[in-house]
C-alpha cells in the first residue's frame, strides 16, 4: 500500500527545528513566528464553522440582526426549534439523508468487498478487463450520465424514492471502492489464505470469516468516503428527487436559502448547516487516520 | 414490474422503520404545491381546511424561482402532486404538454363558471379545454408612503400621473437623505419585473410580445423609454443598491423599513401592510405610462390537477372550496387580496378600503401575456429578460441590452 | 484445467458480478444513453424524436452554452493556481512532525469533508451585506463606510467564491502535496544542511524538483475539480449577475431541467465528457512521463 500511514493528521511530537548550538535566541524566534503564523491560519480556517455554531445558539432575533451581532446576549436553542417545525420538519430531512447515506454505505462496502475479493483473488478470462472497465468510469464526470438516469430510473419505477438516489450514490463510489478493497486484499499474504482453503474452506465464508478482519481498514475508508459522498452531494439529488417529502438534507438548505416574501431566516439557516457539517466533521475527526489514507490512495491510483 | 414492487416493498420496510413516520401512508390526503411567494396566504388557509375536513392537505412550498423545473421533473417523474397552483402564465406550457387533467366538464357544472376571472380562464384554455380555473388573483399598482410624500413636499393623494412624475418625485423623496430613497424594484428578478416593468411599456403603447405571444417584440420606444428611467433612477442613486442583487426575496421587504418612496408591487402587498405594518401610512395608484394613461398585469395563480394525480375526486373537492367564499372573502379579501371570481368583488372587506377598488379596477383592465416559454423568457434567472433589464439598468445601457435580449428571445421563440 | 480451477473461476465471476451489475447498470448504459440522446430531440414532457446532428448544430451557434465554458476556463484559471499556492505553502508550514503540527492540520483539513452546498450556503450569510461578518468587520474597521455587495459584480462575485474554495479545497490538495513531500529522502536535506543551504534554497533546490510528479497531480486533480464546479455558484451566484457566473455544468442543468431539453443538454454533456476525457489522458501522460 501507499506510504499514507504517516501522513496522518495527527504527528509525534517533535521540535520545531534541530537547534543549531550557540543560536537559542534566533531559534525562539523562528519557533514563535511560526506557532503565531500557524495558529492565525488555523483560526481563519476554523472560524467560518465556528461562527456559523454559534449563530446557531443564538437567539432567533440575534441571528438575524444587522450588522451582526459579534456575541450573543444569550444562548438559545431557538434556531433549531424552528427549523424543527420548517416545513415537514428537520427531522424528516434528516432522516432521508441519513437513510440515503446508510443504503448507499452498506451498499458499497458490500458490493466492494466482494469485487475487490474477486479481482484481488481469482483468475479468470476477462479478468483486468472488467477491472479496468469499472475503473476507467472514474474518468468520466458523473454530471455527464444524469440526463439519461432520470430517464432510467423513472422507467424502472426508482424514481422519487430512497432507494434508487442510494443505487446511484453507490454507483459513483464503485470505481474507487473496488480499486480500495482490491488493494486491501492484494496486501494479505497468500498464507493465510492457503491455510484456510486446506482446511476446505468456502470462498465465502474464507470471505466473512478469515479476510475480512484483515480488510477492515480498507474498509472503514470505503465506508467514509461512500458516507461523505452521499450526505454531501447536491446536483443528483436536486435532479432525481422531486418529491418534497423526499428531499434531502443539502436540497432542503437550499430552499430555505431562497426565503419566501419575508427574508431568509438566517439563524435557521446556521441552525441547519451545523446539522450538516456535524456528522462530517465528527466522523472525520474520529476517522481521520483512514479518511486521509484513502484520499491518498484514491490520488495516487 | 416485478422488480419495482419489490423494491417498493423495500422502500417501505425502510421507511416503516424511520423514527419520522412519513404522514404519506393516509389514504386520504391530498398533496399541494405553490410556489413560495404564495406561502403567506396560502397557510392558513390549508389550515383552515384542515381543520374543518377530513381529508388533510399536504402542503408544500416551492421556491418561486424554481417552481417550473421542479413541477416539471415531477410530472416527467410522475410524481407530481394532486393539486397545483401555477402562476397563471405557466399553465399554457403545462396543458400544452398534456399534464394537467382536463376539467371542463367540471367547470361547466359550477354555477359561477361565469364570474371566473377571464384572464385566468384564458390562459387555462387549450383546445377548447379547461385545464385550470382561477385560485388568486394579482395586479401590479404603483405602491407609494404617503408619509415620505408629505415630507418630500408632495401632495399624498395626487400621486404620480406619468412616468416623469414618478422619476421627479423620486428625486425629491431621495433628496429627503437619512437612507431614504425613491424608487425601489428586484433587479435580479425577472418575474417581479414581467409584473412591475411591463405595465409602464404598455401604458406608453409598447409591448414586449406580439398579441399571439409568437415574436419578440423589445424593439420600441416604449421599452426604451422605461428602462432609461430605470437606469437613470440607479444613476441618481435614487434606487438602493439592494436593489441589484434582489432576486424576488425582498420584493417587497424594503418598502416595510418606510424608508421607500414608491415601487411597483402586487394588490396582496395592502393586506399585508396594513397586517404586519400598520404605522405606514400607503396609497396604492394605476401604473401610468410615459404620457399618461395605465396598465396593469393581471396575474395571479391558476389551480389545476396535474394528470398523475390519483385523487382527482378529493383534489377537485379542494379546488370548489377554494372558490368559495370561505376561501376567497372570508380568507383572501379579508386579507385584502382581490378575490378571483366577480360575483364577490363587492365584498364587505372591498367597501372598507378604496385602495383596494384600484387594484380590482386594475385587475379588470389588466392584461396577461400568453406564451408557452414563459418561464424560458421571462422568470428564468439566467433568461433573456432578466439580462436585459440588469445590462440595461446596472450594466452596459439600454440599447445594448435590448439588441442582445432581442437575439435570444427570438432564438427561444423560433424552436 | 482441472474442475477446482474451473469452479474458481466461476466462483471470480460470482464475486465481481455485483459490482459489475450495478455499474453496468447506472453507469455504462446512462453513458451510451447520453450519446444516443445527444442525437435526439428529448422534451422532459413529451416524446423523444432522432433529429441526427441538430444538437450539435445549435450547441455550435448557442452563444451562452460557449460563454459558460470560457467562464468555467476562467474560474479553473484562477482557482487553480490560488489553490496550488495556498496549499504549498501550508504543506511547507505543516510537513515535519513538531508539536501541534497535528492540530493545525487537523484545522487546515477540516473544511474538505464539509459539503460544498453547506459550505457554499454558510460563506453565501458571511458575504451576505446586511447580516454578513466581512461586510460587518470592515465597517467596524472603518475601512468602508456602506455594506459591500460582494456577489453583485462579476469579479467580486468570481473573487469571493474562490477565497470559498481556498478554504473549502486548500487542504485536500496540501495533503496531496505533504505525501510527496514526505516521500523525498531526509538525506537530500541532511545533505544539503552540510553543505550550509539555507532553508529556502533547499525548498528552491530540493523540495520543488523532487515533487514534479506530485505537482502535476495536484494541479489535474483541482483542474478536473474546478472543471465541474456547480454547488458553489449554483448556490452562491445562481449565474448572477448578468448570467456571467454560470458554468457548463450548471447550463446543462439548466437546459434540462429549466428549458426541459434533456437531448440538448446530453450534447451538452457529452461535449463536457470529451474534455474531462482529454484532462485525463493529459493526466496519465504527465504522470507517466516523469516515471522515465
Amino acid at each position: 500500500m501507499t506510504n499514507s500511514v504517516h501522513i496522518a493528521l495527527e504527528a509525534p511530537v517533535l521540535p520545531v527545528d534541530a537547534v543549531p548550538s550557540g543560536k537559542v535566541l534566533r531559534h525562539r524566534l523562528v519557533n514563535t513566528a511560526y506557532y503565531t503564523v500557524c495558529t492565525v491560519l488555523a483560526l481563519m480556517f476554523l472560524f467560518p464553522i465556528a461562527w456559523s455554531c454559534l449563530t446557531a445558539l443564538e437567539p432567533a432575533s440575534e441571528a438575524m440582526a444587522s450588522p451582526p451581532h459579534y456575541w450573543p446576549s444569550r444562548f438559545s436553542l431557538e434556531n433549531f426549534i424552528n427549523l424543527a417545525q420548517y416545513s415537514q420538519g428537520i427531522g424528516h430531512y434528516l432522516w432521508n439523508s441519513a437513510s440515503i447515506a446508510l443504503m448507499t454505505v452498506s451498499a458499497t462496502a458490500v458490493l466492494s468487498t466482494l469485487g475487490g475479493y474477486g479481482f484481488s483473488r481469482f483468475r479468470f478470462p476477462g479478468r483486468d478487463l472488467i477491472f479496468m472497465l469499472i475503473l476507467s468510469t472514474l474518468m468520466i464526470p458523473f454530471q455527464s450520465i444524469l440526463n439519461p438516469l432520470f430517464i432510467l430510473l423513472r422507467a424502472m419505477h426508482l424514481q422519487d424514492t430512497k432507494v434508487g438516489l442510494a443505487l446511484v450514490y453507490t454507483t459513483f463510489q464503485l470505481p474507487f471502492s473496488v480499486f480500495m478493497m482490491r488493494n486491501a486484499f492484494d496486501a494479505v499474504p497468500r498464507e493465510i489464505e492457503e491455510a484456510a482453503v486446506l482446511d476446505g474452506c468456502r470462498p465465502l465464508t474464507m470471505l466473512r470469516l478469515v479476510m475480512l478482519p484483515l480488510v477492515g481498514p480498507g474498509l472503514v475508508t470505503v465506508c467514509l468516503f461512500a458516507f461523505f459522498g452521499s450526505w454531501n452531494e447536491l446536483l443528483a439529488a436536486l435532479i432525481l428527487i422531486s418529491d418534497a417529502r423526499q428531499f434531502t438534507l443539502p436540497v432542503m438548505l437550499l430552499n430555505a436559502q431562497s426565503g419566501q416574501l419575508g427574508a431568509v431566516n438566517w439563524g435557521l439557516m446556521q441552525a441547519g448547516i451545523t446539522l450538516s457539517i456535524l456528522p462530517c466533521a465528527a466522523l472525520f475527526l474520529l476517522l481521520q487516520r483512514y479518511y486521509i489514507h484513502g484520499l491518498v490512495a484514491g490520488a495516487v491510483k | 414490474m416485478k422488480i419495482s414492487a419489490f423494491v417498493k416493498r423495500l422502500a417501505g420496510v425502510v421507511g416503516a422503520s424511520a423514527l419520522v413516520v412519513s404522514s404519506s401512508a393516509h389514504a386520504e390526503e391530498i398533496s399541494f404545491w405553490v410556489r413560495a411567494a404564495d406561502q403567506a396566504f396560502v397557510e392558513p388557509m390549508v389550515k383552515a381546511w384542515n381543520d374543518k375536513h377530513a381529508t388533510k392537505v399536504a402542503l408544500t412550498v416551492i421556491p418561486s424561482d424554481d417552481f417550473v423545473t421542479k413541477f416539471g421533473t415531477a410530472v416527467a417523474g410522475g410524481a407530481a402532486p394532486d393539486v397545483v397552483a401555477i402562476d397563471l402564465i405557466f399553465v399554457p406550457a403545462f396543458a400544452q404538454a398534456g399534464q394537467l387533467s382536463d376539467l371542463s366538464a367540471e367547470v361547466k357544472a359550477l354555477p359561477y363558471a361565469k364570474e371566473l376571472s377571464p384572464s385566468h380562464m384564458r390562459l387555462g384554455a387549450y383546445n377548447g379545454k379547461q385545464y385550470s380555473v382561477p385560485f388568486s388573483a394579482e395586479s401590479s399598482i404603483l405602491l407609494y408612503n404617503k408619509q415620505l410624500f408629505k415630507r418630500a413636499g408632495l401632495n399624498p393623494d395626487a400621486p404620480p400621473k406619468t412616468m416623469a412624475e414618478i422619476q421627479a418625485a423620486a428625486k425629491k423623496i431621495t433628496a429627503l437623505g437619512g437612507g431614504v430613497k425613491g424608487f425601489y424594484f428586484s433587479g435580479a428578478c425577472g418575474g417581479c419585473n414581467i409584473f412591475t416593468l411591463t405595465p409602464y411599456v404598455w401604458a406608453s403603447g409598447g409591448d414586449v410580445l406580439s398579441a399571439d405571444g409568437k415574436k419578440e417584440t423589445l424593439d420600441n420606444p416604449a421599452l426604451r423609454n422605461t428602462l432609461t428611467m430605470y437606469r437613470q433612477m440607479w444613476t441618481d442613486g435614487l434606487i438602493p443598491g439592494g436593489a441589484k442583487t434582489d432576486n424576488g426575496s425582498n420584493f417587497i421587504n424594503p418598502f416595510f423599513t418606510g424608508k421607500i418612496g414608491m415601487m411597483g408591487s402586487g394588490a396582496f402587498s395592502i393586506g399585508l401592510l396594513k397586517k404586519e405594518h400598520p404605522e405606514i401610512d400607503f396609497g396604492v395608484t394605476p401604473l401610468p405610462g410615459a404620457k399618461g394613461g395605465s396598465a396593469s398585469f393581471a396575474g395571479g395563480d391558476s389551480i389545476a390537477i396535474p394528470a398523475t394525480s390519483k385523487n382527482k375526486k378529493a383534489a377537485w373537492e379542494f379546488i370548489t372550496w377554494c372558490l368559495s367564499s370561505d376561501v376567497q372573502i372570508d380568507q383572501f379579501a379579508k386579507g385584502g387580496s382581490i378575490p378571483v371570481r366577480a360575483d364577490f368583488a363587492n365584498n364587505t372587506y372591498a367597501k372598507q378600503d378604496a385602495r383596494v377598488g384600484i387594484v380590482s379596477a386594475a385587475m379588470q383592465s389588466g392584461r396577461t401575456p400568453y406564451s408557452p416559454y414563459f418561464n424560458q423568457l421571462f422568470n428564468d434567472p439566467n433568461g433573456p429578460w432578466l439580462a436585459m433589464i440588469q445590462e440595461a439598468v446596472f450594466g452596459k445601457g439600454v440599447d445594448p441590452a435590448i439588441k442582445d435580449a432581442q437575439g435570444r428571445f427570438k432564438q427561444i421563440l423560433g424552436n | 484445467m482441472t474442475l477446482l480451477t474451473r469452479q474458481r473461476q466461476l466462483a471470480g465471476y460470482w464475486f465481481i458480478l455485483p459490482c459489475l451489475t450495478v455499474t453496468t447498470l447506472f453507469f455504462i448504459v446512462p453513458l451510451f444513453m447520453t450519446v444516443w440522446m445527444s442525437f435526439n430531440h428529448w422534451p422532459l414532457l413529451g416524446h423523444p424524436e432522432f433529429s441526427g446532428f441538430s444538437n450539435y448544430v445549435d450547441l455550435l451557434q448557442d452563444s451562452s452554452f460557449w460563454a459558460s465554458l470560457w467562464f468555467t476556463v476562467k474560474y479553473t484559471l484562477v482557482v487553480t493556481p490560488a489553490i496550488f499556492i495556498l496549499a504549498f505553502a501550508l504543506a511547507l508550514l505543516v510537513h515535519r512532525g513538531v508539536r501541534f503540527v497535528g492540530f493545525f492540520r487537523t484545522a487546515f483539513f477540516l473544511p474538505v469533508v464539509i459539503g460544498m452546498t453547506a459550505a457554499s450556503l454558510l460563506w453565501t450569510w458571511m458575504f451576505n451585506d446586511q447580516v454578513g461578518i466581512f461586510s460587518a468587520i470592515l465597517m467596524d474597521l472603518h475601512l468602508i463606510d456602506e455594506p459591500v455587495q460582494w456577489l453583485a459584480e462579476t469579479n467580486s462575485a468570481l473573487g469571493s467564491i474562490v477565497v470559498m474554495v481556498l478554504w473549502k479545497a486548500a487542504g485536500f490538495t496540501m495533503v496531496i502535496l505533504l505525501v510527496g513531500m514526505q516521500a523525498i529522502p531526509q538525506d537530500l536535506y541532511e545533505a544539503a544542511n552540510l553543505d550550509g543551504a539555507g532553508r529556502w534554497q533547499q525548498i528552491r533546490y530540493i523540495t520543488i524538483p523532487m515533487m514534479r510528479r506530485t505537482f502535476a497531480l495536484a494541479l489535474i486533480m483541482s483542474v478536473i475539480g474546478s472543471f465541474l464546479a456547480f454547488e458553489q455558484f449554483y448556490v452562491m451566484t445562481r449565474g448572477g449577475p448578468f448570467n456571467s457566473t454560470i458554468t457548463v455544468v450548471h447550463w446543462i442543468y439548466r437546459a434540462s431541467f429549466t428549458y426541459f431539453k434533456l437531448g440538448y443538454g446530453a450534447a451538452m454533456s457529452v461535449v463536457l465528457l470529451l474534455i474531462l476525457l482529454a484532462l485525463s489522458v493529459l493526466q496519465m501522460y504527465l504522470l507517466r512521463e516523469d516515471h522515465d
